[in-house]
């Protein structure tokens, strides 16, 4: 817990939300592309989401994303928070887990294992570059 | 070139586009004079990124597009370091690496 005391709760809160709407507007987003006509052009798929209301909340999610995001990136590295959103991918498997009632195997925990080591690894980095700081360890 | 082909490369060139809207996104908080026109670009790549990965999911499943989506974090660390001159050390770059195999391994039985 150590490790969270050098961060400003903002930015935790920050990627905490970001976190939770990349899930949202990644099960969305399938979810509304599915419902697409089948279509051989850009500009057919684009109408045709015009008409998809889901589409419009998709949308309406990833303007929320982008200004949160924004307010994320006052308070650290792009570097540094982008990675941490990683996160997505366990909470979008494990929300597929209970709510769609999918089977998670032994390669999607090695994977999560994998991700959450990665993402420790990035904590343990300086959230921010400091001017005198080099650019290599 | 086939259907996949054309959604695989859809989707990697998803991932470039993110890197430079990440970027852009960020050089509005280092530089808050000229925010609007970095916060500008980078919501006109997003918007083009939204519309290619439309199309590339209409070609991929999502346990293909949702992979590579992930080597975006490679895109972002390389041009963090490049064009935002942020200290990218080793740590940093092995939890990259280490997300983009769990990555990986988490959608390849999806």
């Amino acid at each position: 817990m150590g490790s969270q005391s050098r961060f400003p709760a903002k930015l935790i809160i920050g990627l905490a939300v970001a976190i939770a709407l990349d899930t949202a507007v990644q099960l969305l987003w399938k979810t509304a592309v599915s419902g697409l006509p089948a279509t051989a052009t850009l500009w057919g798929t684009v109408l045709a989401a015009l008409h998809q209301p889901l589409f419009i909340v998709v949308v309406a999610l990833l303007l929320s994303q982008m200004v949160n995001w924004l307010k994320v990136l006052d308070h650290a590295d792009l570097s540094f928070a982008q990675p941490i959103t990683a996160l997505s991918y366990i909470s979008v498997t494990l929300l597929s887990v209970l709510l769609l009632g999918e089977k998670i195997g032994g390669l999607q925990i090695l994977g999560i294992g994998f991700m959450l080591v990665g993402v420790w690894f990035i904590s343990r980095t300086d959230h921010v570059t400091r001017p005198d700081e080099p650019d290599s360890p | 070139m086939t259907e996949t082909t054309i959604g695989v490369l859809l989707a990697l060139l998803c991932t470039v586009i993110e890197g430079f809207a990440q970027t852009f996104f960020k050089k509005s908080a280092l530089a808050p004079a000229r925010a609007r026109l970095w916060i500008g670009l980078g919501i006109a790549l997003h918007v083009v990124e939204v519309l290619l990965y439309t199309v590339a999911l209409q070609f991929l499943d999502v346990s293909t597009a949702y992979p590579i989506g992930s080597l975006s974090f490679v895109a972002v660390t390389v041009l963090s370091q490049v064009l935002l001159h942020e200290n990218v050390n080793r740590t940093r770059w092995i939890g990259v690496v280490l997300i983009i195999i769990g990555a990986a391994l988490v959608v390849a039985q999806a």
